[in-house]
C-alpha cells in the first residue's frame, strides 16, 4: 500500500497529511526549507487561513510571495521587505535625477541650436555694416518642451520616506 | 496595566483581551489609539510570532521592526496574493524603464555632442525634427 509522502508542512507538524491538505500543492516534500521559513515567519495556521480565503488558482502565487517575504524577513530581521522596498526607491529617485540631469542637457544642445539659428537670422536680415545688433539670446529663445518620458511614474512613493514612528501609519 | 500607555491597555492586549502587563512587550509599538494597525499584524503574523521576532531584536531595533511588519501585514491584507512583493515588482519594472531610458537619451547626448565636434557650424535640423515628436518609448522585448 503505497501512499503519497506527506508534503512538507505535514512533515514538519508531524500530522496525517489528508488527501485535501491545503498546504500539499504548494509545499512539497522535497522542499522542506520552504514551509519551514514561511512557518516561521508567518505560522502555518495564518498561511492555512490566506489560503483558504484565496480562489485556488491564485493560491500557488501566494505562496510564491509568502515564501519571498518570510526570506526576506529571515535575511533582514528588522526590516524584512520593506528594506528591499528602501533600496529600490532609493534607486528609482537616483534615476529620475540622471534623468533629468540627461534631459537638461539635451536642453542646453536645443537652446545653443536655437540661439545660433537666431543668431545667423539676424546676420542674414541686418546687412547694414555691421551695427552690432544684440544677439537676443537671453529673452527670445525658442523654449522647446522637454520631452514627454520626464514623466515616467512617480508612484514609486509607496510609504512615508522614512519609518519614523510619527507617520500616520502609527 | 501598562505605565506606557498611561495605565490603558495597549491596542495588542485590547484585542486578544487580555491584562496589559507592565513589561508588554507589544505595548510599545501598538498604541491603543491605532487598533486597525495591530489587528492587520495579528491576522497575517500573529501576536505570538510578532512578540517572539521583537524579543529576539534589541531592544533599540524593535519600534524599526514593529514598524516594518506593520506595513508588510497592511500591504498583505490589502493584497491577499501578492502583499508587498507587489510593491517590489513594481519598483524593479519602474527602475527597468528609467534605466532603458536613460540609456537612450545618453545616446542622443553621444550624438549630439559628436555632432556640434564634428561639424560646429551645422544645424542641428534633421535631429531636432526628430524630437518634435512625442518620445514614444521603443518596444523593447519583456524579460
Amino acid at each position: 500500500m503505497g501512499g503519497t509522502p506527506p508534503c512538507a508542512s505535514c512533515k514538519l507538524l508531524r500530522r496525517r497529511c489528508a488527501k485535501d491538505c491545503i498546504f500539499a500543492p504548494f509545499f512539497p516534500s522535497d522542499e522542506p526549507h520552504k514551509f519551514a521559513i514561511v512557518h516561521k515567519v508567518f505560522g502555518a495556521s495564518n498561511v492555512s487561513k490566506m489560503l483558504q480565503d484565496l480562489p485556488f488558482q491564485q493560491r500557488a502565487d501566494a505562496v510564491s510571495s509568502l515564501v519571498y517575504e518570510a526570506n526576506a524577513r529571515i535575511r533582514d530581521p528588522v526590516y524584512g521587505c520593506v528594506g528591499a522596498i528602501s533600496q529600490l526607491q532609493s534607486q528609482v529617485k537616483q534615476l529620475q535625477m540622471q534623468l533629468a540631469m540627461a534631459h537638461a542637457e539635451i536642453l542646453c544642445f536645443q537652446m545653443q541650436n536655437d540661439s545660433s539659428s537666431l543668431v545667423n537670422q539676424q546676420l542674414e536680415v541686418d546687412d547694414d555694416g555691421g551695427e552690432n545688433k544684440s544677439f537676443l539670446l537671453n529673452n527670445n529663445m525658442i523654449m522647446t518642451s522637454v520631452p514627454q518620458s520626464m514623466n515616467f511614474s512617480s508612484s514609486s512613493s509607496v510609504f512615508p520616506e522614512s519609518l519614523k514612528r510619527e507617520s500616520l501609519w502609527i | 496595566m501598562s505605565i506606557i500607555n498611561g495605565g490603558r491597555r495597549c491596542a495588542a492586549c485590547k484585542y486578544l483581551r487580555r491584562r496589559c502587563s507592565e513589561d508588554c512587550i507589544l505595548a510599545p509599538y501598538f498604541h491603543p489609539s491605532n487598533p486597525y494597525r495591530f489587528a492587520c499584524v495579528h491576522k497575517i503574523f500573529g501576536a505570538s510570532n510578532i512578540a517572539r521576532m521583537l524579543q529576539h531584536l534589541p531592544v533599540h531595533k524593535r519600534a524599526q521592526a514593529a514598524d516594518a511588519m506593520a506595513w508588510e501585514a497592511y500591504w498583505r491584507v490589502q493584497d491577499p496574493v501578492y502583499g508587498s512583493s507587489a510593491i517590489i515588482a513594481h519598483l524593479q519594472h519602474e527602475i527597468s524603464k528609467a534605466q532603458n531610458e536613460l540609456e537612450i537619451t545618453r545616446a542622443q547626448i553621444a550624438i549630439l555632442q559628436n555632432f556640434q565636434q564634428t561639424q560646429p557650424n551645422q544645424q542641428l535640423q534633421a535631429f531636432w525634427a526628430l524630437e518634435d515628436e512625442p518620445f514614444v518609448q521603443p518596444d523593447l522585448p519583456h524579460i
